[in-house]
Order: structure tokens, then C-alpha cells, then sequence
């Protein structure tokens, strides 16, 4: 290191801007960075966290491809993204074009639909738990009140994992909070033009609102992959853990019980690299499907 | 359909999917104050009868969950503050870097975001031990130094950027450095931010529940969220209790988006966040 080179990072704008950052790139380097790339190492090791890890090639994706439960967990993993992800974009959306004229009553609705959204993971399942009781739970009790069917949740696979689908849908705030920013950034202009043309209401929807504000969408929808993948956890661990029937048995719950009940860490290791895979690949066909070209021309 | 009778129909709309949404959370409220030990209902309960405010006493008497609350309050009370700190700063470090960096560093923060939290927990498990920091609370506190998630970093870079470059290059000019600008001129136009990260860092830590049960095993060191896990394994079938613990962890964080929401969710506040200034 040049001598003067701390004084400089110390005393000069731009050196000090630097500065700035560095606790954030080393913690994440360290925190995050490292541990995600070290897991794609650990996963072509035989790793039980106490004797050091031998080399072990494709030996823990060999048992994977082999494990009944752990195509059944990627499975369950995609079955739920497909069915929440585009549900929750919707409701997202749906929830930003109803809530986003001004005034107190709508701002009071924006916060109330937000609500969910903050409730600890933890307190938010064991909700559910209860709400979602086939017996006695109010949902159930609602829907015999109404005269409707009444699903067995949490005991019958199906509609268990339509009810962690259903759960999904209440946490969508954040997603609502940033169509919300999105709308706003559509000049009025627009909208005056097409009135002043007589453009119906779905035809300025259809030709104004969605193509401005299709990059938001597109954001939301590869950071919503990801998240909800994740989500399942907690959800999965407090409900049902796993149950009934593995029906539940997603691929994050998978990796904690191979990691820390099994102390398996190259088996997991080799589940996360799969799932990366996976995500790796969707991401890539949403951006195809979409087109990015296309955003540009919109944006 | 006139503009009037269009907007009766959007209150209405509005008032139905608030209803649905905030059904669930009082549904939870009503099943707290709950006798216990009453059979199962058979019709649903939409208001709190013969409500049992004891039922709240009883669960701090079955779980320490006073010492539990105590561990979240150490851990948010460390934690958030140096998050807000270490996310303004490095949100501005970025916005004012010069050009190639700028954009590098802000992929980095937005593939950050693209890591699925699972990938991190194996490493991370191995880290603390050698840090000696498992099963401390140290071990919930850690990830504040990285701003606790790439998002909060990206919501205040997003807000410096879009204020005008001569803003900055004024004290610059004037001989004013780094931290003057960031601490007099960068942060108090960054309210809404501020407000929005607090929010969402107080929730990171607060909410946290995967972190606790990787990393923590002696239970002096439990927050809320394994206290109520706990509960659930001393009875999972005293519904009262459960949701009257679910609802003592869900309360502070609730009080604290009521509070600062209108900071960041009113009209104003969503206009300001596009301004250009």
C-alpha cells in the first residue's frame, strides 16, 4: 500500500465516499457472497461439519437424483412458485391501481393492505395454523356459514398446499408499494390524451398503464422467484413440517433437515446448487419470454 | 358510469379487499381472549365474548417470554441503528462514486439481493462457530454490518441519485467533506427513506425467525419468535394462548408501521419519492 493512501481515503471526497461503502461490501462479501459460492463448493464434498470435508465429485448429486423426496421437494417448490408468484403479481397490481387515488381514506387503505405484509413470519404461520383448522377454524366456519365446501386444509395434501398458496397472497405489500411508485412515474399527459380520445377505461389499461409499467412488473417478478422459493420456510417448519404426506416437504425445509438434523452438508450443499440452477434458468426464460428489447422501447 | 357513482364503487371495492385483508389479523385478536379449556366453537366468532385478558399473563407465566422480549429489544436496539447507519452511508458512497464503479458496485447489490437466504445458512452456521459467535445474540446482530439486506442499501441509493449532482458538488466545492454532506445535506432530504428502512430494518430484525432457530440453543439467548415456537410445543392445541403469544410478538412491530407509515405511504410521501427536486 502507497503511503498517504489511508490519509487520502481519510481526508479526500472521494476517498472518504469509498469509505462509505466499505462496510457494506466486506459484510456482504463476508456474509453473503463468500457462504453462497463456498456452498458450491461444499456440495462435490462428503461435509459433516466436524471432520474436514473430503472430496466426493458428483457423488451428492448422484444421491439426489436418486432421492424420491428430494425431486418431490423441487416439485412442491415449483408447483407453489408457479401457482403464488403470478397470483401475488396480480393481486399486487390489482391492490395499486384500486388503492392509488390521493386522500386519507385511500392512504388509511394503503397501510391497512400493508399490515400483513409486517407481521412476524413466526406469529404470521401459527396464524394460519389456527385460522386454517379444518375443524374449527374460522375460515372452514365461514365457508359452512356461507354454505360453501369446506377444504381439509393441513390434513389433505392438496388443499394444504393451496392454503400456504392462499397465505402468500395476504403479503404482497411490498410488491403493492412499488406498482404504486410505478404508476406514478406515467406522466397525467397521457391519460388526458386518451380521454380526450375516448379511450374506454380497459383500452387505456391495456395500451397506457401495462406497457409503462411492464419493467416494474418484470423487476417484481424475477425478485418475487426468489423470494417466495425462500418463503416456504418458515411457513413449512411452524404448520406443517413437511406434512401431510411430504405435500409440503419444499426445498428450503429439505435443506434444513438434511444440514442440521442430518448434519449432511454436502447433501445439501448439492440441493441448493440444483435450486440455484432452477431459479437460474426461470429468471433467464421470464427475461426471454418478456423480452428485454421490448422494455426498452416501453421505458 | 359517472365519475361518482365510479368512485362509490371503487369505495366499496376498497372497503370488501381491506376487510379480507385485515380479517385474518383480528380473527387472531378475538382467538387470544378466548376462555381456556372451552370446547372448540361451532360458529364463528366475530367479536370477543366473555374476553379473558388473563389469557396474556398466563403465557409469560408458561415461557420466560419476558427474557425472550428482553433479547429481541438488545438485539433491535443494536441492530437497527447501525443498519440505518451502515445502509445511508453506503447508499450514498454509491451515488456518489464515479461512473464505472458506480454501476459495478450497484450489480453487486442487486445480484446480492438474487441470493436466496437458504444458501447462505451453511456457511454462515460454520462462520459463527469459528467467530465464536453461535448461539449468541451476536449471531443476529452480524448481518447490521452488511446493512442487513442489499434492498435498504438500494431504497437510499435510489433517493441521493435522483437529488440534483450540484446539490453535492456545492459543499464539495466549498471544501466540505464527505460526512458533512452526508450528515447535513444528504439525510434530511432522505425522510421518507429513513422512515421506509427503519420500518423495514426494524422488521428484518424483529420478525427475524430462521436466524434464532439456526443459531441459538441456550435458551437464555431466545428472542420472541422461539418463545412462541416454544409455546406451540407445550400445547398445540390451547389456540388462546398461541394467538395471544402471536399476538404480544406481532404488536410492537404493528405500532410502529401505524406510527411511521404516513411517513413514507401517504400521497406526499409516494409523489416525493419520484421527484426529481
Amino acid at each position: 500500500m502507497r503511503p498517504g493512501f489511508l490519509r487520502r481515503a481519510l481526508t479526500t471526497y472521494d476517498g472518504q465516499v469509498w469509505l462509505f461503502t466499505l462496510p457494506f461490501l466486506l459484510g456482504s462479501l463476508l456474509l453473503v457472497a463468500l457462504p453462497a459460492l463456498v456452498t458450491v463448493g461444499i456440495a462435490f464434498t462428503q461435509y459433516n461439519a466436524i471432520e474436514p470435508p473430503r472430496w466426493a465429485g458428483l457423488e451428492n448429486f448422484r444421491r439426489l437424483l436418486e432421492s424420491p423426496l428430494a425431486r418431490l421437494s423441487l416439485r412442491n417448490s415449483l408447483q407453489f412458485v408457479f401457482l403464488a408468484v403470478p397470483l401475488r403479481l396480480l393481486g399486487a397490481l390489482g391492490m395499486a391501481l384500486l388503492l392509488q387515488p390521493g386522500g386519507r381514506f385511500f392512504a388509511g387503505s394503503r397501510a391497512a393492505a400493508y399490515l400483513p405484509t409486517i407481521i412476524p413470519e413466526g406469529a404470521y404461520a401459527l396464524l394460519w395454523l389456527w385460522i386454517l383448522n379444518p375443524l374449527f377454524g374460522p375460515v372452514n366456519l365461514t365457508l359452512g356459514w356461507i354454505g360453501l365446501p369446506q377444504p381439509q386444509w393441513l390434513v389433505e395434501p392438496w388443499p394444504t398446499q393451496a392454503g400456504f398458496v392462499l397465505m402468500a397472497l395476504f403479503t404482497i405489500g411490498e410488491g403493492m408499494v412499488v406498482l404504486l411508485v410505478g404508476l406514478r412515474t406515467i406522466p397525467r399527459a397521457y391519460y388526458e390524451a386518451a380521454r380526450v380520445d375516448g379511450a374506454g377505461a380497459l383500452y387505456t389499461f391495456a395500451h397506457i398503464t401495462l406497457p409503462l409499467i411492464m419493467p416494474w412488473l418484470l423487476l417484481l417478478t424475477l425478485r418475487d422467484l426468489v423470494v417466495s422459493l425462500q418463503n416456504t420456510f418458515i411457513a413449512s417448519f411452524v404448520i406443517t413440517y413437511g406434512g401431510p404426506y411430504y405435500a409440503t416437504t419444499y426445498i428450503p425445509l429439505l435443506l434444513y433437515e438434511l444440514a442440521f438434523d442430518f448434519f449432511d452438508f454436502g447433501l445439501a450443499a448439492a440441493l441448493l446448487v440444483v435450486s440455484y440452477i432452477v431459479t437460474g434458468m426461470l429468471v433467464v426464460g421470464i427475461i426471454n419470454l418478456v423480452g428485454l428489447d421490448r422494455q426498452g422501447d416501453a421505458a | 358510469m359517472p365519475p361518482s357513482a365510479r368512485r362509490g364503487v371503487r369505495i366499496a371495492a376498497t372497503l370488501l379487499v381491506i376487510g379480507v385483508f385485515l380479517l385474518p389479523l383480528w380473527w387472531m385478536f378475538v382467538a387470544s381472549l378466548r376462555p381456556v379449556g372451552l370446547p372448540p366453537p361451532r360458529t364463528i366468532a366475530w367479536w370477543p365474548v366473555d374476553a379473558r385478558w388473563e389469557n396474556y399473563a398466563e403465557i409469560f407465566r408458561q415461557v420466560p417470554l419476558g427474557r425472550y422480549a428482553l433479547n429481541s429489544v438488545l438485539v433491535v436496539v443494536v441492530a437497527v441503528p447501525l443498519t440505518l447507519l451502515t445502509a445511508s452511508l453506503a447508499g450514498f458512497g454509491i451515488s456518489q462514486l464515479r461512473s464505472p464503479w458506480r454501476n459495478r458496485l450497484l450489480i453487486f447489490a442487486i445480484a446480492l439481493m438474487m441470493v436466496p437466504s437458504p444458501a447462505v445458512w451453511l456457511f454462515r452456521y460454520q462462520l459463527l462457530r469459528w467467530l465464536g459467535m453461535l448461539t449468541s445474540l451476536w449471531s443476529l446482530v452480524l448481518p447490521a454490518i452488511a446493512a442487513g439486506s442489499p434492498l435498504l442499501v438500494l431504497l437510499f441509493y435510489w433517493t441521493f441519485q435522483r437529488n440534483p449532482p450540484e446539490l453535492y458538488e456545492a459543499a464539495r466545492v466549498e471544501g466540505a467533506d464527505a460526512w458533512t454532506t452526508w450528515l447535513k445535506i444528504a439525510m434530511p432530504i432522505a425522510r421518507p427513506t429513513t422512515a421506509a428502512v427503519l420500518v423495514l430494518a426494524f422488521a428484518l430484525y424483529w420478525n427475524d425467525f430462521t436466524n434464532p432457530v439456526l443459531y441459538l440453543y441456550r435458551p437464555s439467548t431466545y428472542t420472541l419468535p422461539v418463545g412462541l415456537q416454544i409455546l406451540k410445543q407445550l400445547d398445540a392445541t390451547n389456540w388462546s394462548l398461541l394467538m395471544a403469544g402471536a399476538v404480544v410478538v406481532t404488536l410492537p412491530m404493528v405500532v410502529l408501521f401505524l406510527v411511521l407509515q404516513p411517513l413514507f405511504l401517504s400521497d406526499n410521501a409516494l409523489s416525493e419519492l419520484l421527484d426529481k427536486t
